[in-house]
């Protein structure tokens, strides 16, 4: 900033120069950033638009089709698989999310501290995080088996009925919870870590001066402090968990009973199996205004109860 | 990594749709007769077979080469499909039989009828009925068979003797199995195995039980569910007596443990093929026996095909294809691999004494193929769908939601209404 208000008096003088250079600059950077807005554009945002259309057609995705007007959007509506589908995204999100946040907040505070091995323990938080959904999957699927996994071994040695898990249509949506929490967990983790090692010593000193414990501290100087993170965390897990599919297709493949039949494995189901790509994309539409809708709620209400250092 | 994952299969479906509309301008590529694509999705000792038989192909013939590719066992209809929309189909290409009236409406697929008929060394009959039989939709041959299989009931002996049971015997009851099953159980043991994913892995085994009790999937003109009858009703109990009373079934989510259990004596019999039969460990000593039956002893066959997708490069394809399921060379791609035989008329060839040796077990699933596999699914388009319908009611009642009586009747009107088209 102040380099550019001391150049300013002399650029005046030579004022075509400047903004040869000036466009010259403008150019390179476009140069820089235009491969990337190439490769979202194509591959991102004219998918997006490409769904949009196709959803107003009838098309099994490889024969042209027909132009449908708004009947894909009417049979959605009317669609009782689908509501069942929403239903049980909207029960996912409502549980996946806060019990990420809630289980991360402590375990990174338990990080934050200055002992010996921590960057073992950091990396065994985080490790899940990039271990392949395929793997977690049938990791999860062993663990889980009714019959002969360890969860039920163990609960049996505790003298606990054992559970259905993914085979029990009454269970299977919780199991998918606690598998993606243990996926997630990691991530959210990190965040609240970098939020918490961004707190400024200073506020943290004066707070002891003046005689705050090491818990009311927390409380009111550190907590405040990570609305942002939380917030930030609230928006991007819920698009995530409105938009699960991976871990329902290496588990359950949205069974048993439709019981994890979410809205983009029935989208799948529709689009793949029974090859109706109109109303896959109807789906697909539908479920992007959802995310927007829930995202700018979401965003407003953190913002207004959000502290911004400097603010 | 964990990225969005509802936006790659809008960016999946939005991509096909895509190539769709580029596609219409390049026209259908796809190889020149010169050498023909022949997508594949063998494995292993497979694919070592099918390499050296091609190759064997390429020496003979210099002017009709075919080049094996490669593509995938889960999603091959869907790629396929892809395929056709980039114009760049394969001349030609292994199959599921269940894919096959997904595949007739698209003009890329060719109709084989003239050329089967036309061309006695084909000797169409020779193939068992059932594998001719998936290969027809209305009056039309569309695929040459790559594959034929079916179950029969696959048995650990020692865990028959340690329960003091007798072997099963071709003349198997329901109730002889049902009690073998439950004497099979117990203490972390179970006496059969279903795959519960609520797929066709799920109701193919249903259709050979509804089969034995003398029942139909659907009435002779595919117009209306058939299977809400009594026979339906003896299979579906059947199914809950076990897997919900007796608590004789390890129901198998579809990640196929159930393999793995029978190795290790914890599940005493599948209802499996020939397919499995390589994957049982060495020290397993295990018989293969007829399904058991009620009515009759009925099993089911999901034969699979070559089939042709390249007008261009038809001429090619037909030639390899036509030596490549012809007697002689099918039974030396059997014997290396366990496939069962294709022809009846291989089996008068003198290697075939070979064959039996090498795989013993085979001996009742080729039995079946003239003598239990009786009826095959209806080859219709609407499949699928009803396929998906019986899928969530065998597993309705598997799992005990639903009583026999009630998973039927819902299925049926599902199945009505899906025929009827709404």
């Amino acid at each position: 900033m102040a380099s550019t208000a001391l150049t300013a008096p002399a650029a005046k003088d030579r004022r075509p120069r400047w903004s040869r250079r000036r466009l010259g600059e403008h150019l390179a950077g476009w140069g820089f950033v235009s491969p990337a807005i190439l490769l979202i554009g194509i591959f991102g945002m004219l998918p997006v638009l490409w769904s949009f259309w196709l959803s107003f057609q009838d098309t099994d995705l490889t024969s042209p089709g027909t132009f449908a007007g708004g009947a894909k959007y009417a049979e959605l509506v009317r669609d009782p698989l689908m509501w069942d589908a929403a239903k049980r995204s909207a029960i996912y999100t409502v549980l996946f999310v806060p019990l990420t946040m809630v289980l991360a907040l402590p375990i990174a505070v338990l990080l934050n501290q200055r002992i010996r091995g921590i960057t073992l323990y950091r990396m065994a938080v985080f490790v899940p995080l990039v271990t392949s959904t395929v793997a977690t999957g049938i990791i999860f699927n062993w663990l889980l088996n009714p019959q002969f996994g360890p969860v039920n071994a163990a609960l049996s040695k505790a003298g606990l009925p054992k559970q259905g898990f993914f085979q029990d249509p009454n269970q299977a949506l919780f199991a998918l919870v606690a598998m993606t929490v243990w996926g997630w967990l990691g991530f959210a983790v990190i965040i609240y870590l970098s939020a918490l090692q961004s707190v400024p010593k200073d506020l943290m000193e004066a707070a002891a001066l003046d005689g705050c414990g090491r818990l009311k501290a927390f409380r009111h100087v550190e907590l405040p402090l990570l609305a942002p993170a939380s917030g930030f965390l609230v928006v991007w897990l819920t698009i995530n968990s409105l938009q699960l599919f991976d871990e329902v297709y290496v588990t359950t493949k949205g069974g048993p009973l439709r019981a994890t039949t979410v809205l983009v494995y029935h989208l799948y189901n529709k689009a793949f199996v029974d090859f109706d790509g109109g109303y896959a994309a109807a789906v697909g539409c539908v479920l992007f205004l959802v995310i927007l809708l829930v995202t700018v709620v979401q965003l407003a209400i953190s913002r207004r109860t959000s502290f911004y250092e400097g603010r | 990594m964990r990225q969005p994952s509802g936006r790659r299969i809008t960016a999946l479906v939005t991509g096909v749709a895509l190539v769709a509309g580029l596609s219409s301008a390049c026209g259908s590529g796809g190889g020149d007769a010169k050498k023909i694509t022949f997508w594949h999705g063998y494995t292993d000792v497979q694919a070592e077979t099918i390499t050296k038989l091609v190759g064997e192909w390429n020496g003979a013939h210099p002017d009709q080469k075919v080049d094996p590719v490669f593509s995938n066992n889960d999603n091959t209809l869907q790629k396929t499909l892809a395929s056709f929309v980039s114009g760049k189909a394969p001349s030609v290409a292994y199959q599921y039989g269940s894919s096959i009236t997904a595949l007739t409406g698209r003009h890329q697929t060719q109709d084989l009828t003239s050329l089967v008929k036309g061309d006695p060394a084909v000797d169409w009959n020779d193939f068992f009925p059932a594998a001719r039989q998936g290969a027809t939709v209305g009056d039309k041959i569309y695929g040459i068979p790559a594959l034929v299989d079916n179950l029969g009931l696959v048995y650990n002996k020692k865990m028959f003797d340690a329960a003091g049971l007798k072997y099963p015997t071709p003349d198997w009851t329901w109730d002889d199995f049902r009690n073998a099953a439950k004497k099979l159980s117990g203490n972390n043991k179970y006496g059969w195995a279903y795959v519960n994913d609520g797929t066709e892995d799920t109701v193919w085994r249903f259709l050979a039980l509804l089969w034995q009790a003398g029942g139909d999937l659907l009435d002779s003109a595919n117009k209306k569910a058939a299977f809400n009858s009594p026979a339906g009703q003896q299979a579906m109990q059947l199914l809950h007596d076990m897997a919900v009373t007796d608590k004789s079934v390890y129901l198998d989510t579809g990640d196929q443990q159930y393999l793995n259990l029978f190795n290790s004596g914890r599940v005493g019999m599948l209802w499996t093929g020939p397919w499995d039969l390589g994957q049982i460990n060495k020290d397993v000593s295990y018989g293969v026996q007829y399904l058991p039956g009620k009515a009759t002893h009925a099993t089911i066959s999901g034969p699979d095909y070559y089939m042709l997708f390249d007008k261009k490069a038809q001429k090619t394809a037909w030639a390899f294809l036509k030596w490549l399921t012809s007697p002689q060379v099918h039974l030396r791609y059997a014997t290396q691999t366990g496939d069962l035989p294709l022809r009846a008329s291989e089996e008068k060839l003198p290697g075939y004494k070979d064959y039996l040796a090498k795989y013993p077990g085979n001996k009742v699933f080729i039995d079946n193929l003239s003598k239990n596999v009786t009826k095959a699914r209806p080859n219709i388009k609407q499949y699928p769908q009803i396929s998906q319908v019986l899928g969530q009611a065998v597993q309705a009642v598997l799992l005990g939601k639903k009583q026999p009586q009630a998973a039927l009747a819902d299925a049926a009107k599902q199945v009505d209404d899906v025929l009827a088209g709404s």
